[in-house]
Protein backbone atom coordinates (compact mmCIF):
# COMPACT_ATOMS: atom_id res chain seq x y z
CA UNK A 1 0.00 0.00 0.00
CA UNK A 2 1.33 4.08 -0.92
CA UNK A 3 1.97 5.51 2.11
CA UNK A 4 2.23 8.95 -0.15
CA UNK A 5 0.58 11.40 2.10
CA UNK A 6 -2.33 12.97 -0.08
CA UNK A 7 -4.17 15.55 1.98
CA UNK A 8 -3.15 16.75 5.52
CA UNK A 9 -4.49 18.95 8.13
CA UNK A 10 -2.19 20.48 11.08
CA UNK A 11 -3.62 22.49 13.92
CA UNK A 12 -6.82 23.29 11.94
CA UNK A 13 -9.29 25.39 13.53
CA UNK A 14 -12.76 26.62 11.85
CA UNK A 15 -15.40 29.91 13.24
CA UNK A 16 -18.96 30.51 12.12
CA UNK A 17 -18.47 33.46 13.71
CA UNK A 18 -17.20 33.47 16.78
CA UNK A 19 -18.24 30.17 17.47
CA UNK A 20 -15.31 27.28 17.09
CA UNK A 21 -16.65 24.07 15.34
CA UNK A 22 -13.08 22.64 14.91
CA UNK A 23 -10.00 22.79 17.60
CA UNK A 24 -6.68 22.42 16.51
CA UNK A 25 -7.35 18.95 14.07
CA UNK A 26 -4.15 17.62 13.06
CA UNK A 27 -5.01 14.13 10.65
CA UNK A 28 -3.66 13.09 7.50
CA UNK A 29 -4.68 10.97 4.87
CA UNK A 30 -2.92 8.92 2.38
CA UNK A 31 -2.94 8.46 -0.77
CA UNK A 32 -5.30 5.00 -1.80
CA UNK A 33 -7.15 4.97 1.59
CA UNK A 34 -10.22 4.95 3.15
CA UNK A 35 -11.07 6.95 6.22
CA UNK A 36 -13.89 7.17 8.38
CA UNK A 37 -14.96 10.51 10.54
CA UNK A 38 -17.47 9.37 12.72
CA UNK A 39 -18.51 10.80 16.01
CA UNK A 40 -21.51 12.12 17.62
CA UNK A 41 -23.80 14.65 15.95
CA UNK A 42 -22.60 18.18 15.76
CA UNK A 43 -18.89 17.12 16.60
CA UNK A 44 -17.79 18.55 13.27
CA UNK A 45 -17.47 16.11 11.04
CA UNK A 46 -19.18 17.79 7.70
CA UNK A 47 -17.66 21.01 9.11
CA UNK A 48 -14.04 19.09 8.69
CA UNK A 49 -14.74 17.54 5.17
CA UNK A 50 -16.24 20.59 3.96
CA UNK A 51 -12.49 22.33 4.62
CA UNK A 52 -11.01 19.78 2.63
CA UNK A 53 -12.40 21.08 -0.62
CA UNK A 54 -13.27 24.93 0.77
CA UNK A 55 -17.31 24.50 0.63
CA UNK A 56 -17.27 26.71 4.05
CA UNK A 57 -15.95 29.82 1.90
CA UNK A 58 -19.33 29.60 0.72
CA UNK A 59 -20.85 30.27 4.30
CA UNK A 60 -20.38 33.46 5.16
CA UNK A 61 -19.01 34.44 8.24
CA UNK A 62 -17.04 31.80 8.73
CA UNK A 63 -12.96 31.76 9.03
CA UNK A 64 -10.29 28.90 9.17
CA UNK A 65 -7.14 28.81 10.39
CA UNK A 66 -4.08 26.00 10.46
CA UNK A 67 -2.42 24.30 7.53
CA UNK A 68 -4.32 22.48 5.20
CA UNK A 69 -1.92 21.00 2.25
CA UNK A 70 -3.07 18.83 -0.76
CA UNK A 71 0.20 16.82 -2.48
CA UNK A 72 1.84 19.60 0.02
CA UNK A 73 0.52 22.84 -1.65
CA UNK A 74 -1.53 25.05 0.64
CA UNK A 75 -5.35 24.70 0.20
CA UNK A 76 -6.17 28.23 1.70
CA UNK A 77 -3.59 30.17 -0.26
CA UNK A 78 -4.86 32.90 -2.14
CA UNK A 79 -3.83 32.27 -5.36
CA UNK A 80 -5.22 28.92 -5.74
CA UNK A 81 -7.82 27.91 -8.16
CA UNK A 82 -10.79 26.36 -6.06
CA UNK A 83 -12.92 25.00 -8.84
CA UNK A 84 -9.76 23.10 -9.80
CA UNK A 85 -9.50 22.56 -6.44
CA UNK A 86 -13.31 20.87 -6.53
CA UNK A 87 -12.37 19.17 -9.28
CA UNK A 88 -9.37 17.65 -7.93
CA UNK A 89 -11.68 17.06 -4.49
CA UNK A 90 -14.88 16.30 -5.21
CA UNK A 91 -17.80 15.55 -2.82
CA UNK A 92 -20.63 13.46 -2.35
CA UNK A 93 -23.68 14.78 0.11
CA UNK A 94 -26.01 12.85 2.72
CA UNK A 95 -29.12 13.50 0.46
CA UNK A 96 -28.68 12.82 -2.79
CA UNK A 97 -28.80 15.73 -5.14
CA UNK A 98 -28.97 15.57 -8.40
CA UNK A 99 -29.78 18.31 -10.76
CA UNK A 100 -33.59 18.28 -12.43
CA UNK A 101 -32.12 17.15 -15.51
CA UNK A 102 -31.54 14.16 -17.46
CA UNK A 103 -29.10 11.24 -16.18
CA UNK A 104 -26.51 12.23 -18.88
CA UNK A 105 -26.51 15.92 -18.37
CA UNK A 106 -26.07 15.72 -14.44
CA UNK A 107 -23.22 13.54 -15.20
CA UNK A 108 -21.96 15.68 -17.76
CA UNK A 109 -22.57 18.77 -15.67
CA UNK A 110 -18.96 19.11 -13.96
CA UNK A 111 -16.99 18.63 -17.55
CA UNK A 112 -19.07 21.55 -18.66
CA UNK A 113 -18.23 23.78 -16.11
CA UNK A 114 -14.89 22.75 -16.07
CA UNK A 115 -14.96 23.91 -20.16
CA UNK A 116 -14.97 20.72 -21.56
CA UNK A 117 -16.54 20.45 -24.94
CA UNK A 118 -16.05 17.49 -26.68
CA UNK A 119 -18.99 15.32 -27.48
CA UNK A 120 -17.32 12.26 -28.21
CA UNK A 121 -15.01 13.23 -24.72
CA UNK A 122 -18.24 13.67 -22.85
CA UNK A 123 -20.07 10.94 -23.67
CA UNK A 124 -17.28 8.69 -23.20
CA UNK A 125 -16.60 9.87 -19.47
CA UNK A 126 -20.47 9.75 -18.57
CA UNK A 127 -20.51 6.27 -19.51
CA UNK A 128 -17.54 5.18 -17.58
CA UNK A 129 -18.26 7.45 -14.50
CA UNK A 130 -21.97 5.50 -14.59
CA UNK A 131 -20.12 2.04 -14.74
CA UNK A 132 -17.77 2.72 -12.15
CA UNK A 133 -20.10 3.94 -10.05
CA UNK A 134 -22.16 0.64 -10.67
CA UNK A 135 -25.00 2.59 -12.37
CA UNK A 136 -24.87 1.91 -15.98
CA UNK A 137 -26.77 -0.93 -16.75
CA UNK A 138 -29.44 0.24 -14.98
CA UNK A 139 -29.79 3.56 -17.17
CA UNK A 140 -27.95 3.27 -19.80
CA UNK A 141 -31.41 3.05 -21.59
CA UNK A 142 -32.84 5.62 -20.04
CA UNK A 143 -29.75 8.39 -20.04
CA UNK A 144 -32.31 11.41 -21.21
CA UNK A 145 -34.41 10.78 -18.93
CA UNK A 146 -34.98 12.94 -15.86
CA UNK A 147 -32.77 11.90 -13.22
CA UNK A 148 -35.61 13.01 -10.95
CA UNK A 149 -37.14 9.69 -11.71
CA UNK A 150 -34.24 7.45 -10.67
CA UNK A 151 -34.56 5.66 -7.08
CA UNK A 152 -32.94 6.85 -4.08
CA UNK A 153 -30.23 4.57 -3.92
CA UNK A 154 -29.75 5.01 -8.18
CA UNK A 155 -29.60 8.69 -7.38
CA UNK A 156 -26.99 8.81 -4.82
CA UNK A 157 -24.88 6.69 -7.07
CA UNK A 158 -25.55 9.18 -9.78
CA UNK A 159 -24.29 11.24 -7.54
CA UNK A 160 -21.24 9.31 -6.91
CA UNK A 161 -21.30 9.19 -11.01
CA UNK A 162 -20.82 13.18 -11.68
CA UNK A 163 -18.26 13.37 -8.74
CA UNK A 164 -16.42 11.12 -10.26
CA UNK A 165 -16.97 12.18 -14.25
CA UNK A 166 -14.46 15.05 -13.70
CA UNK A 167 -11.38 12.83 -12.47
CA UNK A 168 -10.99 13.65 -8.67
CA UNK A 169 -8.21 12.84 -6.69
CA UNK A 170 -10.15 12.55 -3.60
CA UNK A 171 -13.70 11.72 -2.92
CA UNK A 172 -15.50 13.24 -0.17
CA UNK A 173 -18.28 11.57 1.03
CA UNK A 174 -20.57 12.91 3.68
CA UNK A 175 -23.20 10.52 5.18
CA UNK A 176 -23.44 8.86 1.44
CA UNK A 177 -26.32 6.27 2.54
CA UNK A 178 -28.12 7.35 5.27
CA UNK A 179 -31.22 7.44 3.20
CA UNK A 180 -30.38 4.18 1.57
CA UNK A 181 -31.30 0.61 1.69
CA UNK A 182 -29.02 -1.91 2.77
CA UNK A 183 -28.83 -3.39 -1.08
CA UNK A 184 -28.12 0.34 -2.26
CA UNK A 185 -25.64 0.77 0.81
CA UNK A 186 -24.34 -2.49 0.18
CA UNK A 187 -23.57 -1.42 -3.76
CA UNK A 188 -22.39 1.87 -2.18
CA UNK A 189 -19.50 0.11 -0.22
CA UNK A 190 -18.53 -1.82 -2.90
CA UNK A 191 -18.15 1.01 -5.04
CA UNK A 192 -15.86 2.24 -2.33
CA UNK A 193 -14.08 -0.71 -2.30
CA UNK A 194 -13.44 -0.65 -5.99
CA UNK A 195 -12.50 2.94 -6.02
CA UNK A 196 -9.92 3.16 -3.69
CA UNK A 197 -7.50 1.80 -6.23
CA UNK A 198 -7.84 4.87 -7.60
CA UNK A 199 -8.90 7.43 -5.31
CA UNK A 200 -8.35 8.62 -1.83
CA UNK A 201 -11.49 8.17 -0.17
CA UNK A 202 -13.11 10.58 2.90
CA UNK A 203 -16.36 8.84 4.42
CA UNK A 204 -18.37 10.79 6.99
CA UNK A 205 -20.68 8.09 8.33
CA UNK A 206 -22.92 7.16 11.56
CA UNK A 207 -22.66 3.28 11.14
CA UNK A 208 -20.25 1.64 13.15
CA UNK A 209 -20.66 -1.34 10.80
CA UNK A 210 -20.13 0.95 8.01
CA UNK A 211 -16.84 2.41 9.22
CA UNK A 212 -15.67 -1.12 10.39
CA UNK A 213 -16.69 -2.83 6.82
CA UNK A 214 -14.81 0.11 4.89
CA UNK A 215 -12.16 2.00 6.29
CA UNK A 216 -8.66 1.33 6.26
CA UNK A 217 -8.53 4.21 8.88
CA UNK A 218 -11.02 5.83 11.57
CA UNK A 219 -11.06 9.04 13.60
CA UNK A 220 -13.07 9.58 16.00
CA UNK A 221 -14.27 13.25 16.69
CA UNK A 222 -15.63 14.81 19.77
CA UNK A 223 -17.20 18.55 20.07
CA UNK A 224 -15.02 20.05 17.72
CA UNK A 225 -11.46 18.08 18.83
CA UNK A 226 -10.11 14.78 17.39
CA UNK A 227 -10.23 12.52 20.30
CA UNK A 228 -8.68 9.56 18.18
CA UNK A 229 -7.40 8.33 14.70
CA UNK A 230 -5.51 4.81 14.44
CA UNK A 231 -5.96 1.90 12.02
CA UNK A 232 -9.85 0.53 11.33
CA UNK A 233 -8.69 -2.58 12.82
CA UNK A 234 -7.08 -1.28 15.99
CA UNK A 235 -9.60 1.58 16.79
CA UNK A 236 -12.48 -1.42 16.80
CA UNK A 237 -11.09 -3.62 19.35
CA UNK A 238 -8.55 -2.25 21.20
CA UNK A 239 -9.04 1.60 20.91
CA UNK A 240 -6.58 4.01 23.66
CA UNK A 241 -9.28 6.35 24.45
CA UNK A 242 -11.81 6.21 26.74
CA UNK A 243 -13.99 8.17 25.04
CA UNK A 244 -13.38 6.64 21.96
CA UNK A 245 -14.45 3.50 23.16
CA UNK A 246 -17.66 4.58 25.29
CA UNK A 247 -19.06 6.25 22.22
CA UNK A 248 -18.22 2.55 19.63
CA UNK A 249 -19.46 0.66 21.67
CA UNK A 250 -22.62 2.53 22.28
CA UNK A 251 -22.38 3.62 25.76
CA UNK A 252 -21.63 7.51 24.93
CA UNK A 253 -23.92 9.48 27.75
CA UNK B 1 -27.29 6.41 25.71
CA UNK B 2 -26.87 3.07 27.67
CA UNK B 3 -27.16 -0.28 25.33
CA UNK B 4 -29.19 -1.72 28.26
CA UNK B 5 -30.18 -4.83 26.14
CA UNK B 6 -26.21 -5.49 25.84
CA UNK B 7 -25.30 -4.82 29.23
CA UNK B 8 -27.75 -7.12 30.16
CA UNK B 9 -26.77 -9.77 27.43
CA UNK B 10 -23.14 -9.66 28.55
CA UNK B 11 -23.49 -9.51 31.88
CA UNK B 12 -25.71 -12.85 31.57
CA UNK B 13 -22.82 -14.55 29.37
CA UNK B 14 -20.73 -13.66 32.52
CA UNK B 15 -22.57 -15.30 34.84
CA UNK B 16 -22.13 -18.50 33.27
CA UNK B 17 -18.68 -18.32 32.61
CA UNK B 18 -18.79 -17.87 35.87
CA UNK B 19 -20.78 -20.97 36.67
CA UNK B 20 -18.94 -22.48 34.56
CA UNK B 21 -15.73 -22.07 36.25
CA UNK B 22 -16.73 -22.86 39.95
CA UNK B 23 -18.47 -26.16 38.64
CA UNK B 24 -14.96 -27.26 36.79
CA UNK B 25 -13.27 -26.13 40.11
CA UNK B 26 -15.18 -28.12 41.71
CA UNK B 27 -15.22 -31.54 39.66
CA UNK B 28 -11.18 -30.89 39.92
CA UNK B 29 -11.35 -31.02 43.69
CA UNK B 30 -13.29 -33.55 43.91
CA UNK B 31 -11.09 -35.57 41.28
CA UNK B 32 -8.33 -34.87 43.40
CA UNK B 33 -9.59 -35.45 46.44
CA UNK B 34 -11.33 -38.73 45.31
CA UNK B 35 -7.65 -40.26 44.02
CA UNK B 36 -6.59 -38.75 47.61
CA UNK B 37 -8.93 -40.41 49.49
CA UNK B 38 -9.30 -43.53 46.79
CA UNK B 39 -12.69 -42.82 47.08
CA UNK B 40 -14.57 -44.75 43.93
CA UNK B 41 -17.66 -43.62 44.90
CA UNK B 42 -16.84 -39.23 45.04
CA UNK B 43 -15.07 -40.49 41.57
CA UNK B 44 -18.40 -41.42 40.32
CA UNK B 45 -20.11 -37.97 41.07
CA UNK B 46 -17.28 -36.06 38.83
CA UNK B 47 -18.54 -38.37 35.74
CA UNK B 48 -21.56 -37.27 36.49
CA UNK B 49 -21.25 -33.60 36.82
CA UNK B 50 -19.31 -33.61 33.66
CA UNK B 51 -23.07 -32.91 31.60
CA UNK B 52 -23.46 -30.08 33.41
CA UNK B 53 -20.33 -28.20 32.40
CA UNK B 54 -21.14 -29.39 28.70
CA UNK B 55 -24.49 -28.49 28.69
CA UNK B 56 -22.96 -24.64 29.83
CA UNK B 57 -20.44 -24.57 26.98
CA UNK B 58 -23.16 -25.05 24.38
CA UNK B 59 -25.15 -22.77 26.13
CA UNK B 60 -22.49 -20.13 26.45
CA UNK B 61 -21.23 -20.98 22.61
CA UNK B 62 -24.99 -20.32 21.64
CA UNK B 63 -24.94 -17.00 23.08
CA UNK B 64 -21.69 -15.64 21.89
CA UNK B 65 -22.94 -16.79 18.11
CA UNK B 66 -26.41 -14.80 18.78
CA UNK B 67 -24.58 -11.69 20.84
CA UNK B 68 -22.20 -11.91 17.57
CA UNK B 69 -24.42 -11.79 15.04
CA UNK B 70 -27.79 -9.34 16.42
CA UNK B 71 -25.66 -6.83 18.39
CA UNK B 72 -21.98 -6.45 16.34
CA UNK B 73 -20.18 -5.69 19.24
CA UNK B 74 -17.11 -3.68 19.17
CA UNK B 75 -14.01 -2.84 21.27
CA UNK B 76 -13.85 -4.19 24.73
CA UNK B 77 -17.32 -5.76 24.67
CA UNK B 78 -16.05 -7.31 21.29
CA UNK B 79 -12.92 -8.97 23.24
CA UNK B 80 -14.84 -9.88 26.22
CA UNK B 81 -17.59 -11.83 23.99
CA UNK B 82 -14.70 -13.90 22.00
CA UNK B 83 -12.54 -13.87 25.43
CA UNK B 84 -15.72 -15.39 26.90
CA UNK B 85 -16.07 -18.15 24.24
CA UNK B 86 -12.36 -19.64 24.33
CA UNK B 87 -12.79 -19.39 27.82
CA UNK B 88 -15.38 -21.87 28.20
CA UNK B 89 -13.85 -24.20 25.78
CA UNK B 90 -10.82 -24.36 27.89
CA UNK B 91 -12.99 -24.95 30.91
CA UNK B 92 -14.62 -27.91 29.24
CA UNK B 93 -11.34 -29.09 28.86
CA UNK B 94 -10.76 -28.87 32.35
CA UNK B 95 -13.93 -30.43 32.78
CA UNK B 96 -12.89 -33.57 30.70
CA UNK B 97 -9.28 -33.84 32.27
CA UNK B 98 -11.09 -34.20 35.91
CA UNK B 99 -13.43 -36.52 34.47
CA UNK B 100 -9.85 -38.73 33.04
CA UNK B 101 -8.70 -38.56 36.59
CA UNK B 102 -11.84 -39.28 38.03
CA UNK B 103 -11.67 -42.59 35.81
CA UNK B 104 -8.46 -44.02 37.18
CA UNK B 105 -9.36 -43.60 40.62
CA UNK B 106 -12.25 -45.59 40.00
CA UNK B 107 -9.71 -48.76 38.60
CA UNK B 108 -6.73 -47.81 40.99
CA UNK B 109 -9.20 -47.67 44.01
CA UNK B 110 -10.09 -51.73 43.75
CA UNK B 111 -6.24 -52.52 43.73
CA UNK B 112 -3.73 -52.01 46.25
CA UNK B 113 -2.19 -48.32 46.91
CA UNK B 114 0.98 -47.57 45.74
CA UNK B 115 2.91 -45.41 48.18
CA UNK B 116 2.00 -42.01 48.91
CA UNK B 117 3.97 -39.51 46.23
CA UNK B 118 4.52 -36.18 47.74
CA UNK B 119 5.31 -34.57 44.28
CA UNK B 120 1.61 -35.38 43.16
CA UNK B 121 0.26 -33.74 46.08
CA UNK B 122 1.98 -30.95 45.48
CA UNK B 123 1.11 -30.40 41.79
CA UNK B 124 -2.24 -31.17 42.12
CA UNK B 125 -2.42 -28.47 44.50
CA UNK B 126 -0.44 -26.07 41.71
CA UNK B 127 -2.85 -26.57 39.42
CA UNK B 128 -5.94 -26.15 41.78
CA UNK B 129 -4.24 -22.79 42.73
CA UNK B 130 -4.07 -22.04 39.18
CA UNK B 131 -7.50 -22.82 38.36
CA UNK B 132 -8.58 -20.48 41.19
CA UNK B 133 -6.42 -17.46 40.06
CA UNK B 134 -7.96 -17.66 36.37
CA UNK B 135 -11.43 -17.78 37.43
CA UNK B 136 -10.42 -15.31 39.82
CA UNK B 137 -8.72 -12.82 37.57
CA UNK B 138 -11.93 -13.04 34.62
CA UNK B 139 -14.35 -12.23 37.91
CA UNK B 140 -12.66 -9.15 39.29
CA UNK B 141 -10.82 -7.77 35.51
CA UNK B 142 -7.52 -8.55 36.97
CA UNK B 143 -4.82 -8.96 34.48
CA UNK B 144 -1.80 -9.04 37.28
CA UNK B 145 -3.19 -11.88 38.73
CA UNK B 146 -4.09 -13.43 35.34
CA UNK B 147 0.05 -12.78 34.97
CA UNK B 148 0.69 -14.99 37.79
CA UNK B 149 -1.56 -17.73 36.34
CA UNK B 150 1.38 -17.45 33.34
CA UNK B 151 4.12 -17.96 35.27
CA UNK B 152 2.99 -20.56 37.41
CA UNK B 153 2.71 -22.70 34.33
CA UNK B 154 6.92 -23.90 34.18
CA UNK B 155 6.00 -25.72 37.98
CA UNK B 156 3.50 -27.55 36.83
CA UNK B 157 5.22 -28.78 33.86
CA UNK B 158 8.48 -29.56 35.94
CA UNK B 159 6.52 -31.33 38.86
CA UNK B 160 5.08 -33.21 35.73
CA UNK B 161 8.47 -34.48 34.44
CA UNK B 162 9.61 -35.54 38.27
CA UNK B 163 7.05 -37.38 38.52
CA UNK B 164 7.10 -38.98 35.03
CA UNK B 165 10.97 -39.97 36.37
CA UNK B 166 9.71 -41.20 40.01
CA UNK B 167 7.31 -44.00 38.16
CA UNK B 168 9.82 -44.94 35.45
CA UNK B 169 12.27 -45.32 38.11
CA UNK B 170 9.38 -46.92 39.95
CA UNK B 171 8.44 -49.67 37.59
CA UNK B 172 12.09 -50.72 36.69
CA UNK B 173 11.73 -52.04 40.24
CA UNK B 174 8.41 -52.97 40.68
CA UNK B 175 6.80 -54.59 37.62
CA UNK B 176 3.55 -55.93 39.33
CA UNK B 177 2.62 -52.15 39.80
CA UNK B 178 3.32 -51.57 36.30
CA UNK B 179 -0.07 -51.05 35.30
CA UNK B 180 -1.12 -48.60 38.44
CA UNK B 181 2.05 -46.42 37.42
CA UNK B 182 1.04 -45.89 33.92
CA UNK B 183 -2.09 -44.29 35.41
CA UNK B 184 -0.34 -42.38 37.51
CA UNK B 185 1.53 -41.07 35.22
CA UNK B 186 -1.32 -40.45 32.83
CA UNK B 187 -2.93 -38.54 35.77
CA UNK B 188 0.02 -36.06 36.48
CA UNK B 189 -0.23 -35.49 32.56
CA UNK B 190 -3.89 -34.55 33.19
CA UNK B 191 -2.94 -31.87 35.66
CA UNK B 192 -0.26 -30.87 33.50
CA UNK B 193 -2.66 -29.75 30.76
CA UNK B 194 -4.88 -28.41 33.20
CA UNK B 195 -2.08 -25.94 34.04
CA UNK B 196 -1.81 -25.50 30.04
CA UNK B 197 -5.43 -24.70 29.88
CA UNK B 198 -5.57 -22.21 33.08
CA UNK B 199 -2.72 -20.41 31.16
CA UNK B 200 -4.73 -20.50 28.00
CA UNK B 201 -7.47 -18.92 30.12
CA UNK B 202 -5.15 -16.73 31.13
CA UNK B 203 -3.90 -15.13 28.34
CA UNK B 204 -7.79 -14.75 27.52
CA UNK B 205 -8.36 -12.56 29.95
CA UNK B 206 -5.32 -10.22 29.65
CA UNK B 207 -6.70 -9.99 26.13
CA UNK B 208 -10.04 -9.06 27.05
CA UNK B 209 -8.89 -6.60 29.86
CA UNK B 210 -5.97 -5.01 27.83
CA UNK B 211 -6.51 -5.66 23.92
CA UNK B 212 -2.80 -7.83 23.95
CA UNK B 213 -2.28 -11.14 23.18
CA UNK B 214 0.83 -12.17 25.11
CA UNK B 215 0.73 -15.58 23.75
CA UNK B 216 4.37 -16.58 23.08
CA UNK B 217 3.19 -18.21 19.73
CA UNK B 218 1.23 -14.84 18.44
CA UNK B 219 4.41 -13.01 18.80
CA UNK B 220 6.06 -12.35 15.32
N1 LIG C 1 -23.64 27.10 8.98
C1 LIG C 1 -23.41 27.03 10.29
N2 LIG C 1 -23.48 28.12 11.07
C2 LIG C 1 -23.24 28.06 12.38
N3 LIG C 1 -22.91 26.93 13.05
C3 LIG C 1 -22.83 25.81 12.32
C4 LIG C 1 -23.08 25.78 10.91
N4 LIG C 1 -22.92 24.53 10.47
C5 LIG C 1 -22.60 23.77 11.55
N5 LIG C 1 -22.55 24.55 12.67
C6 LIG C 1 -22.21 24.11 14.03
O1 LIG C 1 -20.92 23.52 14.03
C7 LIG C 1 -20.89 22.34 14.81
C8 LIG C 1 -20.44 21.17 13.97
O2 LIG C 1 -21.43 20.92 12.98
P1 LIG C 1 -21.26 19.83 11.85
O3 LIG C 1 -22.37 19.98 10.88
O4 LIG C 1 -19.89 19.90 11.32
O5 LIG C 1 -21.42 18.50 12.71
P2 LIG C 1 -21.49 16.97 12.25
O6 LIG C 1 -20.46 16.25 13.03
O7 LIG C 1 -21.42 16.88 10.77
O8 LIG C 1 -22.93 16.54 12.77
P3 LIG C 1 -24.01 15.53 12.10
O9 LIG C 1 -23.51 14.17 12.41
O10 LIG C 1 -25.25 15.84 12.82
O11 LIG C 1 -24.06 15.80 10.63
C9 LIG C 1 -22.29 22.19 15.40
O12 LIG C 1 -22.29 22.73 16.69
C10 LIG C 1 -23.14 23.01 14.47
O13 LIG C 1 -24.25 23.53 15.14
MG1 LIG D 1 -22.79 16.27 9.26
Amino acid sequence: MSQTVKMEARNLNFYYGSFRALEDVSLLFLEGQVTSLIGPSGCGKSTFIRCLNRMNDLIPGTRVEGALTLDGENVYDAKLDVVELRRRVGMVFQKPNPFPKSVFENVAYGLRVNGIKDKNYIAERVETSLKSAALWEEVKDRLHQSALGLSGGQQQRLCIARAMAVEPEILLMDEPCSALDPIATQKIEELIFELKATYTIIIVTHSMQQAARVSDMTAFFYMGRLIETDKTETLFTRPRNKQTEDYITGRFG
Amino acid sequence: MERLHLEKELGNLRLKALEMGSLTEKALSQALKSALERDGGLAETVLDGDTEINRLHCAIDESVLSILAREQPVARDLRFILGVGQMAANLERIGDQAVNIAERVILLSQRPALPHNPLMEELALHVQDMLRRCVGSFNSDDADMALQVCDMDSRADTLNMKILKHYVDFMIQESRAVERAVHLIIMARCLERVGDQCTNIAENVIFMIKGVDIRQTCRP
